[in-house]
């Protein structure tokens, strides 16, 4: 992230130097203004997400579900680590109900109960599984187009579907092979260093 | 569809109600875990922003999605949605405005506009994610990871374009 914020940021302002040099500081100071609206608008999303995981949490629902998950979580993610695979099982039923604010804080939650175990792979696997989006309907655009007039508004519905599966199951087929690769190889290394 | 969020919360809450679970305090403390994550975000957001914004005032994103139209034209990919393809791993926000935008220049039922639908609702955010997911983390970078989902973002948006075209 340092890497691209400094060449992005460098490169713009730079350009920005020749063209608009009176636009640079409005710029970067709406940014400032969207980060904050962000931050409410993200508030406001887990105040109430998180308020109801709460809730589960202590009824002992998620619990339930967890465990109902969890032979499948700790194979793919390679955890036994019981907090993370109840946090993971959240995150992945509100993505498929198309629930993404509700789905972050779940994966956050996950990623730092994870880190206490140093489990890297299980925290870029989760990522990658988040960041190519796995959702069963894409209510949002849904509703733009129906705003914007269209016909027949739940015909991308199908098309998505597909486009999130293969996008799911590339990176995480991608992800889970560049491990066994790098596995491999260190496993290669360690004879190597035995036998001389 | 709308139906599904109201009954979670009802069966949640009505699941704590017969454990007789103390519904206000579970809730307010979960609300009080939302305060502390996000006072933790907002620094790393605002650097985000900042960047997102000074790429796009400066004409920098328009100039990078003339020079790879070219490429997004020999896959199938229109070269009108190029600069929607390199806005959303940054910017949510920036992507729909975007999106809303083609909608309304294109109509609704347009090729154009059903493929942009298509890639906005089957790719995330990835740098504003990783942000978010990895805050509190030692290791803050995870180029493998963030490489493999540009990859298989970009595989997506090609099979987008192509479903558009034929379904």
């Amino acid at each position: 992230m340092n890497a691209i914020f400094t060449t992005i940021f460098l490169l713009s302002a730079a350009v920005m130097c020749f063209t608009a040099p009176a636009d640079f500081l409005p710029a970067m100071l709406d940014g400032g203004m969207n980060a904050a609206k962000c931050c409410l608008t993200l508030f406001c999303i887990y105040v109430v997400w998180m308020g109801l995981s709460a809730v589960a949490e202590d009824c002992r629902i998620t619990q339930g579900a967890a465990k109902l998950l969890s032979p499948l979580c700790t194979r793919l993610f390679k955890t036994k680590n019981k907090e993370a695979v109840e946090s993971i099982t959240m995150n992945i039923s509100c993505n498929l109900l198309g629930i993404g604010g509700a789905a972050t804080p779940y994966a956050v939650k996950a990623v730092n109960a994870l880190e206490k175990d140093k489990n890297n792979y299980a925290q870029e696997l989760l990522f990658i599984i988040n960041a190519t989006s796995i959702q069963l309907i894409p209510t949002t655009v849904i509703a733009l187009r129906a705003a914007a007039g269209s016909t027949a508004a739940f015909d991308i519905a199908i098309p998505s579907l597909i486009a999130t599966f293969v996008s799911t199951f590339t990176g995480a087929a991608l992800y889970i092979a560049f491990n066994r690769i790098k596995a491999k190889r260190a496993a290669k290394d360690k004879r190597a260093k035995c036998s001389t | 569809m709308q139906y599904v969020i109201p009954v979670i919360f009802i069966a949640v809450l009505l699941c704590a109600a017969i454990k007789k679970v103390n519904v206000f305090s579970s809730f307010s403390r979960g609300a009080g875990e939302a305060v502390k994550f996000v006072m933790g975000l907002i620094p790393l957001l605002a650097c985000t922003f900042i960047m997102c914004e000074l790429f796009e005032r400066s004409h920098l994103s328009d100039a990078m999605s003339r020079a790879l139209s070219p490429v997004f034209s020999v896959l199938g990919v229109p070269s009108e949605l190029s600069k929607l393809i390199l806005i959303k791993p940054f910017s949510g926000s920036g992507s729909l405005a975007y999106l809303t935008q083609i909608i309304s220049e294109h109509g609704a039922d347009s090729y154009i506009s059903r493929c942009a639908c298509v890639l906005y609702g089957s790719s995330e955010t990835v740098f504003y994610i990783s942000v978010v997911y990895f805050a509190k983390c030692e290791k803050k970078r995870r180029p493998l990871a963030i490489a493999i989902i540009l990859f298989a973002t970009f595989i997506s948006t090609i099979v987008a374009c192509l479903l558009c075209r034929i379904m």
